[in-house]
């Protein structure tokens, strides 16, 4: 399987060469890449039903556990062939739709990373290698939905479907880390041994909400469900591929893989239930006023999305088995009437449904194609559709708390879909022809086959479902549930309760059709109000974002020196006056200690100076003041007889104070002078670095310091450093190297000295 | 000075670099053709040392009296700086020509500051690390400022000088109080009574001092402040060694010093100051990154952030931590160094062409270019399978194993906000058409050193496990 994954990228990879050449025939060449992928898989599907399940495993990271470890059970199954199937009529169609597109190389490779991605990510069996190709769907899903990218609103379109998805992305991540820290293990498929562990582990809530925002949101499930409608200023093929069949199923795919895992509890499955439910009814509500037949769609695609989460939150063994036939039929119809709307688009020039109409006799083949779903999709007997509309109501009727309440739910959504299926795939063919932009003709074959492809499969699926899927749905309940169902698919089921209801459903949406701008007029009266759209919150989120942003900046970073060191003060006070504060009991300092008189004055005379050097208004008193500050303390130095340190620090005041001096001279008088409030905040900060150092001060000497090192000195300097000054044989003697280091530092320092003067030499020059 | 010549071998590196010196200055002085040989003398010296000590590895010591360590991972610190250094002469041979700034002297500073970052990493001794600090960060306040027609180069190098002067003065202070404490400056004995010491409140105080001095150096914030101004006012090459080799440095003493934190306690007392320090540097860093129409400016704010997801590594206080942080290192200097490699290729005289919109159409303009920038940018914004990715990963993890989820997961929310400003400039260079019509002077060295870097990174993006394994078997 890995092999495929490779050749997937490689194939990718030269796609755009191989279309510089091939431009023509491209589309063919393109969708035997896919159909490749489908036949290597098909052949695996005798073993599959067998009940056999295919594993291989290279490692990558053996230390940390990550492996290149794959799966071929029925659910991956199940899904790679309806990724490689739909994808083999979708690269076909985009040879012809995409013709007259800049960059079709370019398009093509997108694409490719994306199908080979997917198929990695349905195949994968480790946590890490599942979430890689989990973000590599989102950043190609990125690609393709900006690639019309002189509209404004496909670029805007594409940032929030990749902030949503791969923002969703990471707290799969998460999720997934978390789950391993649990159970040991990056591999899902040992995770099924100890789910009871899991289960019980402190961090499962953590577990189950992180990894479903990951499947809510890639599945654009309520609350973040505004990101599809959106993402179809895609160009068609991608919505028809992407955002309906395949990447917004991989959250459900992820929920159905990790069912079995960690599934099974109250928070998981009501969860999923709930977001599912209401995913459902509102999005067939907000299809009602759409006019653009690819919002139509969007809108029946989120509704379906959710019907699918829901069968999953219901999770019995019925509900599995609706999910699963759902599944396959939705890919199916809904891949054949985005194909349809765009042709539609390429072949008329509008996507608006108020302006289509009688093209009945003009695209024969399309209307071939758009019918056989949209029965499918409004669940009219034989096709697979109304199999799966059969089974979603009889496993609701199932459901023991609020069944009716998911009744009318469903059936209400259902209708909807079925008004919008009307619109999409019916109204277009029948009635008066329409003027359109362009004068309406039928496709070219390449365009046609997708569509009569997938629609003629939705068929036969539906007239023999024990041949087509029986055993793919006892293998993939398996890897959902762990146990086998043991139910047959049958196409009738005689007339009972869900016959019924599913007529009622069928009535209901033609009375909507009939009704609909009768009802429009009701719902626009009943407009939501902004606080209750997700992506009003998107968008204050975004722009709070970025306004929080500019301001962080004129705050923090405005450019002024003296601004830097105060916060950075400031910071150092907190962070270690805190530590310090929280370690010991810095009050109970001792500090009584004995004044000579000489210090009693050194400490007015320095205290005295201070207050000189601060309200000075000449620099060069300043200057001057802390030059007496220096000196003082070489005299307390003094004091404590340590005339070598006094000198030395004599010899540098004196130093500074001329460097200083030398320097300050050139500069202008003080021009202006703080404001109190500034003082003030000054004062403050500079007083509570003075405590904070003398706090420090008072510790190191409260403490005895009982050093060898002192002795050691003492009794070495002369014997073994021949030298009576112990600060100098320390210098030059013991620590040389240290020394030798300083000069090197100076030596650096002086190089840096000497081409910033060669520059100006050279500017000189000029 | 050496014991045997095994000594000799094990500090070859650092003898290679030393003596690189020497000869550089010597040919600096004596040719007048120097502007031209010592960019590839550089190279060459860089190449050598860091080949010779990712070879011999293996091979561990301690030498110079209990001041220096060779081997393991100071040696993996080494091929760091010295990789890093060698890309960035290759980035700065045409770039320093476009500016009239190619002296040699620029070179001889990149080598100077590269030897300090030997020291601080193989460090055994505190003295050491402020030793190789200081060559390090002299080198680079002239480097800051060695385009002296600049103004923005000389405030920004100025502002370095000063608030890098000041940290210096937290850092030494630490050091003397941990001096005081522990009566040694040397680490394997403050390493070994590291669990009493912290009993001792000078030494709490002592490691917070020294830990705020070389938050400074690796740009966490609120030490953060010089960096946007110096990032934008040095050369474009200059930066890109400042944030790279320069925060690698600055981590690999940290590193060294407090072994024994991130070998042993899981409730160490300086977790809670690491984790503040990585929480707002990380958020800090990618929002306000955001806000940044400058590309230099940018990519200052998100080294601040990515400091702080190499700060969690340090908080979680494990092995894994340690290796993820210097897996984390590796893989952002090379990252980095591609990124700022193409600003600097893609820079106009006069620093024109820095604005993001400069990135406009590149995509068209100059396809190579535009892929290499979004390799970069996928991997700066940590999405997989770059290399980026795994560094974030490793740092997470670590986190998760020493309980501190909550951190990881503020990593995770803030890497999501870092995908906005990463990517648009993927989208500018793919999505929008351009408003200039010119292309990109070509430099052969420039475009090798980005190559380099970008072939590593998607080497280390699909096999993180052999310089993982390499990490931890050293640790």
């Amino acid at each position: 399987m890995l092999n495929l994954i490779i050749i997937g990228f490689f194939a990718s990879a030269f796609a755009p060469l191989i279309y510089k050449r091939t431009k023509k025939y491209f589309g063919w060449i393109a969708a035997s890449f896919p159909l490749y992928m489908f036949i290597s898989f098909i052949l695996k599907y005798n073993e599959i039903a067998s009940g056999k399940i295919i594993k291989e495993a290279i490692s990558w990271i053996p230390s940390l556990g990550i492996n290149f470890s794959f799966l071929l059970d029925g659910l991956s199954l199940t899904f790679v062939l309806i990724i490689t199937l739909i994808g083999t009529a979708v690269f076909l169609y985009a040879g012809s739709y995409m013709k007259n597109y800049e960059h079709t190389g370019r398009f093509y490779l997108y694409i490719g990373v994306f199908m080979t991605s997917m198929i990695g990510l349905v195949l994968s069996d480790n946590m890490i290698t599942l979430f890689v190709f989990w973000e590599l769907t989102s950043i190609s899903s990125y690609l393709l939905i900006g690639f019309n990218h002189h509209k404004e609103s496909s670029r805007k379109s594409a940032l929030q479907a990749l902030l949503v998805t791969g923002g969703g992305g990471l707290a799969l991540m998460a999720g997934l880390i978390l789950l391993a820290q649990v159970s040991g293990s990056f591999e899902i498929s040992a995770l099924y041994d100890i789910h009871d562990k899991i289960v019980s582990s402190k961090l499962y809530p953590a577990v189950v909400i992180l990894i479903l925002l990951g499947a809510f949101t890639k599945s654009a499930q309520f609350p973040f469900h505004f990101w599809l409608p959106n993402a179809m200023e895609a160009p068609t093929p991608v919505s028809a591929y992407l955002h309906s069949a395949t990447m917004v199923k991989a959250g459900i795919y992820l929920i159905a893989r990790f069912n079995h895992a960690i599934g099974g509890t109250v928070i998981w499955q009501d969860t999923i239930l709930i977001a599912g439910t209401i995913t459902m009814f509102i999005a067939a509500l907000l299809a009602f006023n759409q006019t653009d037949l690819k919002k139509l769609l969007a809108y029946s695609t989120l509704s379906v999305l959710g019907t699918l989460t829901m069968l999953l939150g219901i999770g019995s063994n019925l509900a599995i088995k609706a999910f699963f036939i759902f599944l396959v039929a939705h890919s199916l119809y809904k891949g054949t009437l985005f194909l349809v709307a765009g042709i539609f688009d390429h072949k008329t020039g509008t996507r608006n449904v108020s302006m289509l109409g009688g093209l009945k006799k003009l695209l024969p083949v399309t209307m071939t194609a758009a019918l056989l779903a949209s029965f499918s999709m409004m669940g009219i007997i034989p096709l697979v559709g109304f199999i799966g509309k059969e089974t979603v109501y009889s496993s609701i009727l199932e459901v023991e708390n609020f069944r009716f309440l998911l009744l009318a739910l469903a059936v209400i959504s259902n209708a909807f879909v079925v008004m919008v299926t009307i619109l999409v795939g019916i109204k277009p063919f029948f009635g008066k022809l329409l003027p359109t932009l362009k004068p309406p003709q039928e496709a070219p074959v390449k365009m046609l086959i997708g569509p009569i492809l997938l629609a003629v499969f939705g068929l036969l699926t539906g007239l023999f479902p024990n041949v087509f899927i029986q055993k793919l749905l006892d293998r993939s309940t398996i890897s959902i549930l762990a146990e086998e169902l043991g139910i047959t698919v049958k196409l009738w089921h005689g007339f009972n309760y869900v016959l019924l209801l599913s007529f009622v459903t069928l009535l209901l949406g033609i009375g909507l059709y009939y009704f609909r701008k009768q009802i429009l007029q009701i719902l626009e009266n009943l407009s939501l109000s902004n606080y209750l759209k997700p992506s009003f919150w998107y968008e204050r989120i975004l722009n709070g974002t970025l306004s929080f942003a500019s301001l962080q900046t004129k705050i923090l970073q405005n450019g002024y020196l003296r601004y830097y060191i105060i916060f950075i003060i400031i910071t150092t006070l907190g962070l270690t006056g805190y530590t310090l504060f929280k370690i010991s009991g810095i009050g109970s300092l001792d500090i009584t200690t004995d004044l000579t008189i000489y210090e009693l004055i050194i400490g007015i005379i320095i205290i005295a100076s201070t207050f000189l050097v601060i309200t000075s208004v000449s620099r060069l008193k300043a200057i001057v003041a802390i030059g007496v500050v220096g000196f003082c303390i070489g005299i307390i130095f003094i004091l404590y007889s340590a005339p070598d340190l006094a000198l030395t620090t004599f010899a540098i005041e004196t130093l500074t104070v001329i460097l200083f001096v030398l320097v300050l001279y050139r500069l202008p008088k003080y021009l202006q002078f703080s404001n109190p409030g500034s003082k003030i905040r000054d004062a403050i900060i500079a007083a509570s670095v003075g405590i904070f150092m003398t706090m420090i001060v008072l510790l190191v000497t409260a403490g005895e310091m009982q050093s060898e090192l002192k002795k050691y000195f003492a009794e070495a300097s002369l014997a073994e450093g021949k030298g009576r000054n112990i600060v100098n044989v320390i210098l030059v003697d013991f620590r040389a190297i240290d020394t030798l280091g300083e000069i090197t530092v100076l030596a650096v320092a002086a190089i840096g000295v000497y081409a910033l003067l060669k520059l100006r030499l050279k500017e000189g020059d000029k | 000075m050496f014991e045997n010549t095994q000594q000799f071998l094990d500090m070859l590196p650092i003898i290679i670099i030393g003596a690189g010196i020497l000869i550089s200055t010597t040919i600096e002085m004596y040719s007048e053709k120097s502007e031209a040989v010592l960019p590839w003398f550089s190279v060459f010296i860089f190449s050598a040392a860091a080949f010779y000590s990712l070879v011999y590895a293996d091979k561990q010591s301690i030498i110079l009296q209990n001041m220096l360590s060779t081997g393991g991972i100071t040696n993996i610190f080494y091929f760091i700086f010295n990789i890093g250094a060698a890309i960035v002469c290759l980035l700065s041979l045409d770039y320093t020509k476009k500016y009239g700034m190619n002296y040699g002297e620029y070179y001889i500073l990149i080598q100077a500051s590269v030897l300090g970052m030997m020291f601080m990493a193989g460090a055994k001794d505190l003295f050491m690390i402020f030793l190789g600090l200081e060559i390090m960060s002299v080198s680079f306040y002239v480097l800051a400022g060695v385009n002296r027609k600049k103004e923005k180069a000389i405030e920004g190098a100025l502002k370095y000088f000063l608030l890098g002067a000041f940290a210096t003065g937290f850092l030494v202070y630490g050091i003397a109080l941990i001096y005081g404490s522990a009566q040694s400056t040397s680490i394997e004995v403050i390493t070994a009574g590291f669990t009493s010491l912290t009993g001792n409140i000078l030494f709490v105080a002592g490691v917070l001092l020294f830990l705020i001095g070389f938050s400074f150096k690796i740009a966490a914030f609120p030490f953060h402040m010089w960096v946007p101004d110096v990032y934008q006012g040095s050369p474009t090459t200059v930066s890109g060694l400042f944030s790279t080799a320069g925060k690698a440095a600055a981590f690999s003493a940290i590193i060294a010093t407090l072994a024994a934190l991130f070998n042993s306690s899981p409730d160490n007392i300086f977790s809670p100051y690491l984790s503040v320090l990585a929480l707002f540097s990380m958020l800090f860093g990618s929002i306000v990154a955001i806000a940044q129409s400058n590309i230099k400016r940018m990519l200052a704010y998100s080294s601040i952030s990515h400091a702080g997801y190499m700060l969690i590594g340090l908080a979680a206080g494990s092995f894994d931590g340690t290796a993820g942080v210097i897996f984390y290192l590796t893989v952002y200097t090379f990252m980095n160094l591609a990124a700022f490699g193409i600003v600097a290729l893609i820079e106009g005289e006069n620093e024109t062409n820095l604005e993001l919109d400069s990135y406009s159409g590149l995509g068209n303009r100059n396809p190579v270019l535009a892929a290499l920038l979004s390799i970069c940018m996928f991997s700066l914004a940590g999405i997989p399978p770059m290399a980026g990715f795994f560094g974030k990963y490793y740092v997470f993890i670590a986190a998760i194993k020493s309980d501190l989820i909550w951190l990881a997961i503020v990593g995770i929310f803030s890497s999501v906000i870092s995908v906005y400003f990463y990517l648009r400039v993927v989208v500018l260079m793919y999505f929008k058409d351009s408003e200039f019509e010119k292309v990109p002077a070509k430099s052969f060295s420039g475009f090798l050193g980005v190559t380099i870097s970008i072939l590593l990174i998607i080497a280390l993006g699909i096999f993180p496990g052999s310089l993982l394994d390499l990490i931890t078997s050293y640790l």
